[in-house]
């Protein structure tokens, strides 16, 4: 330092610095010829991140490749489908897609039937409180997160909670409420409900108010505005709801685990039970490729629908 | 202009959706400060003493660390990757843009217990399962899309001849991308960071995958208990969850305006 200070050097400002040794890096590491390329290098962290899950995948496919060696309890060395022709031959995994399927149907139909209702609400009223209250309702069990929802249901649906001390009010004897297929389509609506209202309401937002007017002073009364002007005008966010709700749920394994007690198994729920409880791993990778599968058709409808826009990331141009 | 039918017939939809939707909320806030030793509503009585108990409690407060950790690794990977994908997304013209756009929604296209389980593998095959900060990577890999949208829909907003003029004014790359670029696009950073540290402290399936006895983060941990008993100790950890999400929403609003979720595209 003292040096420095004799010989009285002129010095930048550290930042600057700073800053002209990672220009200078970046032209090393980055030349500017390589600009046309910039976006690929920027891209290129996320696609080798979610490169993750494509490897996670070609590794499910492997391992559903072999079937389990009942000797050593080990994956078998040899390739063979074995584990496919038991999934197809299995009634219990016929029973438990049926069972899913139906449970995400019921979801999907009670969540719209809920969604929409709400999302118009919403959209229309004039205040601004009551919007923000209906959007705080919203959120705040979207970040609460899944466990502690299910936990919340468990409890108000328990032998001893709310729901029975009501009834019981009224002198109706205990219920049992809980670990059957309608607490776990009743839990699955109340997971769904906030995805159902966000994908509803812009296109609810996009209908313009003057053609219900138009409606209803051609003499349509609200039923009929709502059936013929409404509806058909929100068809894209209908369906677009309509399929998330279903993947999600479909393929859904806490509240299904929670409030089905073991007796309500959805995919993922046998999906899991293969991994950790019966140890057959090629069987559950076999079983998750198929679920990979169903999903993936239901997306690929819904992008084929709508084009990946929907659900777009690159905004415009 | 609603006629009165259909006023009475939405709004008694609306408050059926409300009560559904927040009356499991507040009955664990209110089991959680009962003074009795067993989960009942109306509370019996009022104590904080399960709060007590949880602060004690070294399983839990053990994985609520975890959770903490796991939140953090999440944001530190999802912030940079997201942003720069964002942004790449948004200012370059790249080929095959709708097939990456379709790539990188694989996160929220492939089950979660398919992505759970495939990572588990590829995670096992690395010999790194066992550990805390490959939870936090596999939460920032399922949940990617949202901080992309995000930061996207921020730098679709962001002026490009700002950039040029930084330039013009002598700003090398390196100075353009932190003193015009990214405090433009800062608010999605933001958002899409909360988004991502919320959702990771919340997560549940994908953590169950990859955790084990020793690594158990705070959601897996109250599913396990679930499964052995039900105590008010679990409520009051769940009274956690909710200040939580009461904090994110309070944020996001002042952030963003939770309003910005109904506009139409």
């Amino acid at each position: 330092m003292s040096q420095e200070n004799d010989t009285k050097t002129f010095r930048y400002p550290l930042r600057w610095r700073i800053m002209d040794a990672l220009e200078a890096a970046l032209d090393v590491l980055w030349p500017r010829r390589l600009s046309p390329y910039s976006g690929w290098a920027l891209i290129m962290p996320a696609l080798l991140l979610v490169g993750i899950l494509v490897l996670g995948l070609f590794q499910i496919a492997e391992s559903s490749l072999h079937v389990l060696d009942r000797s050593t309890f080990m994956p078998a060395e040899e390739y063979t489908l074995a584990n496919y022709e038991m999934v197809a031959d299995s009634a219990t995994y016929w029973r438990v897609l049926w069972r899913s399927l139906l449970g995400a149907g019921l979801t999907v139909f009670f969540t719209l039937l809920l969604a929409l209702p709400y999302s118009y609400i919403m959209v229309r009223t004039p205040s601004a409180a009551v919007r923000k209250a209906l959007l705080v309702a919203l959120f705040l069990p979207f970040f609460i997160g899944q466990v502690v929802r299910a936990y919340g249901i468990l409890i108000v649906l328990g032998t001893s909670g709310a729901v029975n001390d009501v009834l019981g009010l009224f002198g109706v004897e205990p219920v049992r409420l809980l670990f059957n297929f309608p607490a776990v389509v009743f839990g699955l609506v109340q997971y769904m409900l906030p995805f159902a209202v966000l994908m509803l309401a812009p296109a609810l937002t996009a209908i313009p108010r003057e053609t219900e007017t138009a409606a209803s002073s051609l003499g349509a009364n609200w039923v009929r505005t709502f059936w013929h002007v409404v509806i058909p005008m929100a068809k894209p966010g209908l369906v677009g709801a309509g399929l998330v709700v279903g993947t999600l749920s479909l393929t859904d394994f806490a509240m299904p685990a929670m409030l089905g007690g073991g007796s309500q198994d959805f995919i993922a729920n046998a999906i899991y039970d293969q991994f950790f409880r019966t140890a057959d791993q090629g069987l559950g990778a076999a079983l998750a490729l198929l679920l990979v599968a169903l999903g993936s058709i239901l997306v690929g409808i819904v992008i084929a629908v709508f084009g990946a826009g929907t659900l777009g990331m690159g905004g415009k141009k | 202009m609603i006629s009165p039918t259909q006023r009475i017939l939405f709004w008694s939809i609306v408050w059926f959706c409300i009560v559904i939707l927040s009356v499991p909320t507040l009955i664990v806030v209110g089991a959680s400060v009962t003074a009795g030793n067993i989960i009942s509503f109306p509370p019996d009585g009022f104590s904080l003493k399960w709060y007590g108990e949880i602060a004690l409690a070294r399983d839990l407060r053990q994985a609520f660390g975890r959770s903490i950790i796991v939140s953090l690794i999440c944001l530190a990977v999802s912030v940079p990757v997201g942003t720069l994908a964002g942004l790449a997304l948004t200012r370059y013209r790249l080929r095959f843009a709708n097939a990456l756009q379709v790539y990188l929604l694989l996160p929220f296209t492939i089950p979660l217990i398919g992505s759970g389980i495939g990572m588990m593998l590829v995670f096992g095959s690395w010999r790194i399962l066992g550990s805390v900060w490959p939870v936090g990577v596999a939460l920032a890999v399922i949940n990617i899309p949202f901080i992309i949208w995000s930061v996207s829909s921020s730098a679709a907003s962001l002026d490009g001849d700002l950039e040029l003029a930084a330039a013009n004014c002598g700003a090398g790359r390196v100075e353009t991308f932190f003193h015009v670029t990214l405090p433009g696009v800062m608010p999605g950073v933001i958002t899409g960071g909360l988004l991502m540290f919320v959702l990771a402290m919340t997560e549940f399936l994908v953590s169950l995958l990859l955790t084990d006895a020793r690594t158990v983060t705070l959601p897996v941990q109250i599913y396990n208990n679930i499964r052995s008993i039900i105590t008010p100790d679990l409520a009051a950890v769940s009274s956690v969850f909710v200040v939580i999400a009461l904090l994110a929403v309070w944020l996001l609003d002042r952030l963003v305006g939770l309003e910005i979720f109904l506009k139409s595209k």
